[in-house]
């Protein structure tokens, strides 16, 4: 079992069939102190333990799943990113041109395009994380320790989860009607005589695309703390409520830490699914909005693979050092 | 969008069919049709077409719609995914090169002398019109059938066989903006901060740009859709400028993004293709395709056929591009604004009255409906820019991709990200 | 757990409902407009009341054959659920018993959801155009006649099915890894004692007891595929899903038509769901019964 060093909690859950196999999570009773550990289970299924050779038949169809289409592809496009290209075709010449070209104008005083595309996404990553951090943390604390019978936690859990299942583009567009200059939240606003001029900051803005996101991503922010949550083992807050501590003192000294797991996956997952965004960006901010998805889709539409390929690349590094970063501070192997 | 009638009926009745359990392919309901797989944008693909094809010759036309961009990017790429594609002629320049069109024999084409000199000779009745850009007329020959290069006198060879043409301006919502618009130069004028927009399509948003920047004066280019590097850094600067400022509201890519973006009033002016206009005034509101002083930029697309295509589905290729030209189809686009490749076989297909109102510029007898049955203007009204000659005469500069267009890309990203 | 309802549960359940209520906004501006009359608009203020744009989706949307796309994004869907279950599964089984690189696997698998799909798409993509070209060059080499006529080997059933898998198969991977870890192999031990092979326990002891949980699996897979966009985008062929259909019609479609297929999605999203959930719930009723008949 040595592949399990990492044992996520089943992040997975979440969109759509969240809890649907109605296993330990949504369990009414106090789900068992986190996972044994794996050698002892691989102790127990030891004494009849199958030919290992089965072990790589079964695990050959998702090894060579990945090996298609995740590592052949980004390896091919750390190659393509190195070489030439014209109006209609990718030339195999090797040259650093397109990071110099991405690069460009970087040394100089004012910031260069790319600074400023990753500058405008980090700060949507950082925006989004500030809302969906606390906001998931509180629903997820108020699912797993308020709500007592199992069967409403579902229910609440689906409730949750049942819009996701109408497609993300017509969700998006139906904020449109809302936010706009005559959308529904100004008109009542003007009814109301609150203001007088419509305010325009509601659509194709920064808050637009902060609203769009926080409405898309909060769920995965839910999900992985709601798990970390239901692992604690409830006799630590019986224990650290009997030593008198009160109740900020418990979940600032006893949950929170013991919660620092799910919240680094959920913080993994929004960051992710901010950084590579290229459509939510671009509808809420009515195109006029810089990212990094954005651009490498421009310029796979010109058909510039090698530029597309360089900028997809950069992405790459950003994303994983910060998830490498993330995982600094919160050394997500000893917490698991 | 009203459906008229008989498409209503047909409509069901596929859709009978449809929930049948077959195996999802239409091609089992009739005795061995040829299927065209047309790729294309939106703007000239049309249910009505496909319905009265059908009807016609037996063709069913299985309809790929994508953006304008995406329509080059699946040509170069994706050449087995099309049998039939409806391209810019500005797309050549990157298509061609790449050895996956196959050129339209003349001969075949009965209408093919019968081709507006728009695009033979670049003429409206004899009349030069601006030439800037990738202008039809210097794409529209082959040295021959797989050339990868273009003839500069006519061959037997041709490129694409024109299906909807236009000259685009700037569309202008009159009840909000209650000041008389002329040049182009008012995109950008302060007065409707925050309420401007333009074409996210990077090669043609910068030509908006270049009329803005040739209409304040500032500066003259030798050809707008063939910037150099220091002529496309100037444009983007001004446009960068203007975006800081806080001049638009958003930027469109795409045919209905600029007709919901007028029509909810999230902007007031911005450039505009005459259908859209068109549109935003059938929602009842008020909306004017503005003719300005230094002209129109003008786009056009057509059919090319695959250097892969042969046989049965070549002649089906060859029959449908012959029934296009034959004029039900133009007829057909015509009444939407477009303008269509052989005006005289449209005109057959058209009322007298609808043909003075939408090509003659002269007000309407009648009611002029939209090929869907919608009222479009009242009697009395006349069409915005005139006739088809005031038009197409004026056209200033054509959509194009400039030689030096990886660089320009790489600046319109600035723009955006600025 | 058992503290009385205080403050904070009023406090938290405000945030909760407040939350919903943010979470359904679009969805009921989306069920509320779609019912507008014929002259609505895709704004407020609704216009009328009528089924009308429900009516016109029957009949078809604008140019493009929605019904195909759905019956395309259905069928992928169907494809990538049993894929990623039968896929997920057997993956679970061998990490369970362990194999050399398995710690390599999973890192790829959680890579997997970690790069940005933007990337993997682009390089799915990149990777046919590649194996196009290279198809192509082998063409105009050999001069062999069943390969002149190549285009692309791009499509649904190969790019497209790569890129959802790539994205279905960790979640999957996951919710098999949670449940082995609360599977007892003390059911399988008693199988085996009772001399029953090692497929037929797979068969008839360890496949009966993780069915809820491959429901989920299946659930998930199918979600995540039918609503997949990002990752698909640039791995697809000639023909669109559902999805990536939707995004051009967005932009080419300018009645209610469009919100009323949204409702119609959600409808029949939440029936799916529904029905399974149902099922789930029923299979393990029936568990619990014949657990305590067999006692």
């Amino acid at each position: 079992m040595s592949g399990l060093t990492f044992p996520l909690p089943p992040v997975g859950r979440g969109r759509g069939g969240g809890g649907a196999d109605g296993t330990a999570p949504l369990d009414p009773d106090p789900p068992p102190p986190p996972a044994p550990p794996h050698k002892e289970e691989e102790s127990r299924v030891a004494p009849f333990r199958p030919r290992r050779s089965l072990a790589y038949l079964q695990a050959a169809p998702l090894a060579l799943v990945f090996l298609i289409f995740l590592v052949i592809p980004l390896v091919l496009t750390g190659i393509v990113s190195l070489w030439e290209y014209n109006e209609y075709a990718i030339i195999p010449a090797l040259t650093l041109q397109n990071y110099a070209d991405l690069f460009d104008g970087c040394l100089s005083a004012d910031l260069c395009t790319t600074l400023r595309t990753y500058l405008s996404t980090v700060k949507f990553v950082v925006l989004t994380l500030a809302i969906t951090l606390p906001l998931g943390f509180a629903i997820a604390y108020f699912l797993a320790f308020h709500i007592r019978s199992g069967t409403v936690r579902m229910g609440l859990f689906l409730l949750c989860t049942i819009p996701f299942w109408t497609s993300n583009v017509i969700r998006m567009i139906s904020w449109i009607p809302l936010l706009g200059r005559n959308g529904l939240i100004n008109d009542t606003l003007r009814a109301l005589g609150l203001i007088r001029q419509p305010i325009e900051g509601l659509l194709y803005s920064d808050f637009a695309v902060v609203l769009a996101f926080v409405h898309l991503d909060t769920v995965f922010m839910i999900v992985p703390i709601f798990n970390s949550l239901a692992r604690i083992d409830r006799r630590l807050i019986e224990a650290a409520r009997d030593a008198g501590a009160s109740g900020a003192q418990i979940l600032w000294n006893v949950i929170l830490p013991l919660t620092k797991p799910g919240i680094a996956i959920g913080t993994i997952f929004v960051t992710t699914l901010v950084m590579g965004d290229f459509v939510t960006v671009g509808v809420m901010g009515g195109q006029q909005i810089a990212s990094v998805g954005k651009v490498i889709q421009v310029q796979m539409a010109y058909l510039q693979f090698p530029a597309a390929a360089a900028n997809a690349m950069v992405l790459l590094a950003a994303v994983l050092l910060m998830i490498l970063g993330l995982t600094r501070m919160i050394d997500l192997r000893r917490e698991l | 969008m009203d459906l008229s009638p008989s498409r209503r009926t047909l409509l069901k009745g596929a859709a009978a069919l449809a929930a049948t359990p077959v195996t999802g392919f239409p091609a089992v309901h009739a005795a061995e049709p040829v299927t065209l797989r047309y790729l294309g944008t939106a703007v000239s693909q049309s249910s009505d077409i496909a319905k009265k094809v059908k009807e016609d010759l037996g063709i069913i036309l299985e309809y790929i719609p994508v953006v304008t961009d995406e329509v080059t990017k699946r040509a170069v790429t994706q050449p087995n995914s099309f049998d039939l594609i409806d391209t810019e002629y500005f797309s050549l320049k990157k298509i061609l090169p790449s050895g996956n069109l196959s050129g339209l024999d003349a001969k075949r084409i009965k209408l093919a002398d019968k081709i507006t000199g728009v695009f033979t000779k670049g003429e409206v009745n004899g009349k030069k019109i601006g030439d800037q850009g990738t202008a039809p007329r210097k794409v529209f020959y082959l040295e021959g059938q797989n050339a990868k290069t273009f003839a500069s006198a006519p061959t037997e060879w041709l490129t694409l066989i024109p299906t909807t043409y236009n000259a685009d301006t700037l569309g202008i919502r009159p009840d909000l903006i209650k000041r008389p618009v002329e040049s182009w130069k008012d995109l950008l004028s302060p007065d409707f901060k925050g309420k401007a927009s333009i074409l996210n399509i990077p090669s043609i948003g910068i030509m908006d740009a270049a009329m803005v920047v040739e209409a304040s004066g500032d500066y003259t280019y030798g050809d707008k859709g063939n910037m150099t590097r220091a002529e496309i850094d100037r444009t983007i600067k001004v446009l960068i400028e203007a975006k800081r400022a806080g001049q638009f509201r958003a930027f469109w890519q795409d045919f209905n993004e600029s007709v919901n973006l007028m029509a909810s009033g999230e902007t007031v002016i911005q450039s505009m293709w005459s259908p859209a206009v068109t549109k935003v005034r059938a929602q009842g509101v008020p909306c004017v395709y503005q003719p300005l002083k230094e002209g129109y930029r003008a786009w056009a697309q057509g059919f090319g056929v695959p250097k892969t295509l042969s046989g049965k589905k070549l002649d089906a290729a060859y029959d449908f591009i012959n029934w296009f030209l034959s004029g039900w189809a133009g007829a057909y686009l015509n009444r939407q604004g477009y303008y269509s490749a052989v005006l005289e076989t449209a005109k057959e297909h058209m009322q007298p009255y609808e043909w003075a109102f939408w090509m003659e510029g002269k007000p309407a007898e009648k009611d002029i409906l939209g090929p869907d049955g919608t009222l479009i203007e009242k009697a009395g009204a006349t069409r915005d820019g005139g006739s088809f000659e005031q038009r197409m005469g004026s056209v200033a500069c054509w959509n194009a991709v400039m030689d030096e267009n990886t660089y320009m890309v790489r600046k319109w990203n600035e723009f955006i990200a600025a | 757990m058992d503290q009385p309802r205080g403050r904070a549960f009023y406090l938290l359940a405000a945030v909760f409902a407040l939350y919903v209520v943010f979470l359904y906004g679009p969805t009921l501006t989306i069920l509320a407009l779609s019912f507008q009359g014929p002259s609505g608009g895709l704004t407020f203020p609704m216009n009328g009341l009528s089924t009308h744009w429900f009516a016109k989706l029957w009949e078809g949307v604008g140019v493009v054959d929605i019904w195909a796309a759905l019956r395309r994004s259905l069928a992928l869907g169907l494809v990538v659920m049993a894929l990623t279950v039968g896929i997920a599964f057997y993956a679970g089984l061998a990490f369970r018993k362990g194999f050399w690189g398995a710690g390599l696997v999973f890192a790829l698998a959680v890579s997997s959801l970690i790069v940005p799909s933007i990337v993997v798409s682009l390089g799915i993509g990149l990777e046919f155009r590649l194996l196009d070209d290279a198809i192509k060059a082998l063409a105009a080499a050999t001069g062999w006649g069943f390969l002149q006529d190549h285009g692309t080997l791009m499509g649904l059933y190969t790019s497209a099915l790569g890129a959802h898998l790539t994205w279905t198969l960790p979640f999957g991977l996951l919710i098999m890894f949670a449940v082995f870890n609360r599977f007892d192999p003390a059911y399988e031990e008693a199988a085996r004692d009772l001399g029953a092979s090692g497929p037929q326990t797979l068969r008839h002891v360890v496949v009966p007891i993780l069915v809820p949980a491959l429901v989920g699996v299946a659930l998930f897979g199918f979600t995540l595929s039918f609503d997949e966009l990002a990752r698909t985008s640039q791995a697809i062929g000639g023909r669109n899903t559902l999805p990536l259909e939707l995004q051009g019609l967005t932009t080419t479609v300018t009645t209610p038509e469009i919100y009323a297929l949204g409702t119609v999605t959600t409808a029949v999203s939440g029936l799916v769901i529904g029905t399974a959930l149902g099922l789930t719930l029923w299979l393990q009723k029936r568990r619990a019964r014949r657990a305590l008949a067999g006692l």
